[in-house]
């Protein structure tokens, strides 16, 4: 039996940027025990479990109209699997 | 095992022995020093003497700065596996060596 | 980006907007049969019960699709403008770190272009709506790969030797039979197979450990246009990532019976894909003046951990094993990129890049990362190229090497735990004899060969008398349309003699 999901990391790497900052500040405010670690041009978000993505939380702190689609133009790679991706809302997370 | 196909299908290889003629692709592999990255191959005639290998394989592996031409008067060989006391008189052939044969040694 | 701020309300969600303009256009056909609409999907052996099960994460439409991709290519063009206008090329940590760009173009784009035949032929012939948008998508990004990596890299092209013939190299010159290999390989197998052969093992299980180190190396060593390109690309490849997973995970949920088919191809695939990938070992430890982290740090971060530690244990639920060969692989991180670069150091006389010598700062933090290895290395190899050079020579190696007849690269990876002894494996089929240079390789022959016995090997071709001549290496090296200025060693080259004249300097006595 593998490990269980909720204790296994996934993860996102985004483009570092100007535009993905509030990205990353909603992120981190919406998932806890959030890991950021820096390379040249990549944010690196780990956490163990599961990790969401909110729009309104991006779009509040971005302060222009921002839609889940727009998640494309930020990343580099992740590990995890899109378990769900909808108008409101996207998760990163191990399904077995 | 068959390769899964929509059809029968079975292709030559395109590195057969028919291809060289009165030649023959050799493996010469100086086992133990990879200043020499990988074993050299080259076309030899099959009715080349293998004293004729050893002294060609003497010019060759002198591009090692530490190589001692003499040495290989006393390398132990083996062809493709199986140590050999090469005939230097006798052609490769009745040596042993085919197509794509591995002829090693060490020093 | 601007987006008016009163948005009105979406009629549809994400999720019905998708299905609307892809599984709802779909039809049954009523006057013909669907094996005759999709005859290549059952040959292979996979069952498919329902093909309405794949599914998109990303639920992209073509609205979607052309709205981003636009942006992200407006971005990358307005980062290349900037930096030819600006004499980019001279910020670069050092001419030198041109030479991995030089592999790059000259190993990838054309690749790109196959994947995106490939992709193009499955959407069409992929009998799923699902399956099919997806591998639209895919193939309409690979394309876009290929023009954005040739528009890249062009500009270097004004400034670089070792750049003007790429498309030519590809199909022709040694080094780089062994992409060409890979991909070809993977074409002319099945739909399915090219699936988890490019779709997963490549675009996911391996894909990282080609793009994002390098990625970064680029960004480290002032290559703008290369780190643009490649996070521009790679926000493509988390939809191929995607699909892989999806594909993977598809074959397994239809049938239990496709699940030993599929792990097969996996071994399969993890391994040439593995040997594949020991080319940026090379270029990351031995090629970049300034590095990000080491091929084994890499390789233990995208792929140790990332993949055997997250992905498998995921894959465990169909009953998918990690691949067959991976011990070899964990075993050989220590030693891949010396091994590689010692490959490339010997024969760039016949290349169209050039190699040099660590110098003390790159052999100083190549045994700070390999505090077990390089030290051998250094003894073997380098020590003795250095004293070559300081007697007014360079060592290259005076012949042709033996090739594996798999990933046809030159013999020299060695036997797991020796590192003085390259492995040897052999073959006999049909009277004939195959050489391998690991299990992993051996393995792929033995289940197919005949299919690996018609390789083209570029040095059998060569004493074929295929490749141009008679007259012994220069007469290839005028087949393959390389320029005298186009390889061998740095030191000394065009491309060191421009680097100093632009920064003002003179050369150092030899």
């Amino acid at each position: 039996m593998s490990a269980p999901t909720a204790s296994r990391p996934v993860g996102v790497d985004l483009q570092e940027n100007e535009e993905n900052r509030a990205l990353v500040e909603a992120i981190e405010a919406d998932n806890d025990d959030l890991t950021i670690r820096h390379m040249p041009g990549i944010i690196r978000l780990t956490k163990n479990g599961r990790l969401v993505i909110n729009q309104a939380s991006v779009e509040q702190r971005l302060g222009r109209p921002w839609e889940t689609h727009e998640f494309q133009m930020a990343i580099i790679t992740y590990f995890g699997e899109f378990v769900e991706w909808d108008d409101d809302q996207i998760v990163i997370a191990w399904q077995h | 095992m068959a390769v899964t196909a929509m059809y029968d299908y079975n292709w030559p290889s395109r590195s057969a022995a028919e291809f060289y003629g009165d030649a023959q692709l050799v493996h010469v592999w100086w086992k133990g020093n990879p200043f020499f990255v990988s074993a050299a191959t080259f076309p030899f005639p099959k009715e080349m003497p293998f004293g004729a290998l050893v002294g060609l394989c003497k010019e060759f592996f002198a591009a090692d700065p530490d190589f001692d031409p003499a040495s290989m008067d006393t390398a132990r060989w083996a062809v493709d596996k199986e140590p050999l006391t090469p005939d230097m008189e006798a052609s490769l052939v009745a040596n042993g060596v085919g197509h794509k044969s591995l002829v090693q040694f060490e020093i | 980006m601007t987006v008016s701020p009163e948005k009105p309300a979406r009629k549809l969600s994400m999720k019905q907007r998708y299905s609307a303009l892809t599984h709802d256009l779909d039809w049954a056909p009523t006057y013909v049969q669907e094996e005759e609409i999709f005859p290549f999907t059952t040959f292979e052996g996979i069952k498919v019960h329902d093909w309405s099960k794949w599914e998109d994460p990303f639920r992209l439409t073509v609205e979607a699709y052309n709205k981003y991709q636009a942006e992200k290519d407006r971005r990358l063009y307005a980062v290349l403008d900037g930096f030819a206008q600006s004499q980019g090329q001279v910020g670069l940590t050092d001419a030198r770190y041109m030479n991995a760009m030089k592999i790059f173009l000259q190993g990838i784009p054309v690749h790109e272009y196959n994947a995106h035949r490939n992709f193009s032929y499955l959407a069409r012939y992929a009998n799923g709506p699902g399956a099919r948008f997806a591998a639209l998508c895919q193939s309409m990004d690979e394309l876009r790969h290929a023009q954005t990596e040739i528009h890249t890299l062009s500009h270097y092209n004004k400034y670089f030797d070792g750049m003007h013939h790429w498309h030519h190299w590809t199909d022709r010159v040694w080094y780089l039979s062994v992409p060409k290999s890979f991909f070809e390989d993977a074409m002319t197998a099945g739909p399915f197979e090219w699936l988890i052969a490019i779709g997963f093992s490549f675009e996911y299980l391996l894909t990282n450990l080609l793009f994002v180190p390098f990625m970064s190396g680029a960004s480290f060593n002032g290559d703008l246009p290369t780190m643009t390109f490649g996070f521009s690309a790679q926000s493509d490849e988390s939809r191929h990532m995607t699909l892989g997973l999806e594909a993977i995970k598809f074959m397994c949920e239809q049938d239990e019976d496709n699940v030993p088919i599929v792990q097969d191809w996996l071994d399969k695939w993890f391994w040439r894909g593995y040997r594949l990938i020991a080319l940026v070992a090379g270029m990351m430890d031995y090629m970049h003046p300034k590095r990000v982290m080491s091929w084994k740090e890499a390789f233990e971060l995208y792929f140790e951990e990332q993949m055997l530690n997250g992905l498998f244990k995921d894959l465990e639920y169909y009953g998918i094993k990690p691949p067959r060969h991976v011990q070899w692989a964990i075993d050989e991180k220590e030693i891949l990129s010396h091994q590689v670069y010692w490959v490339l150091y010997q024969f760039s006389h016949a290349a169209a890049f050039s190699t040099t010598i660590p110098n003390a700062e790159d052999q100083a933090w190549l045994e700070a990362n390999y505090p077990e290895t390089w030290p051998v290395f250094k003894e073997v190899a380098w020590d003795k190229a250095q004293r070559v050079m300081d007697a007014g020579g360079r060592y290259f190696n005076p012949g042709l090497p033996q090739l594996c007849t798999v990933c046809q690269i030159p013999m020299g990876f060695t036997e797991p735990g020796n590192p003085l002894v390259q492995c040897q494996r052999q073959s006999v089929y049909e009277g004939e004899r195959y050489d391998f240079c690991s299990d992993g390789c051996q393995w792929i022959f033995d289940r197919e060969p005949t299919k690996y016995r018609q390789a083209w090997l570029p040095v059998h071709q060569i004493f074929q008398g295929n490749c141009g001549g008679p007259g012994g290496l220069p007469a290839v090296a005028e087949w393959y349309k390389l320029g005298p200025n186009d390889g061998a060693e740095y030191l000394g080259s065009n491309d060191q003699k421009n680097w100093l004249a632009w920064h003002g300097q003179t050369p150092k006595e030899a």
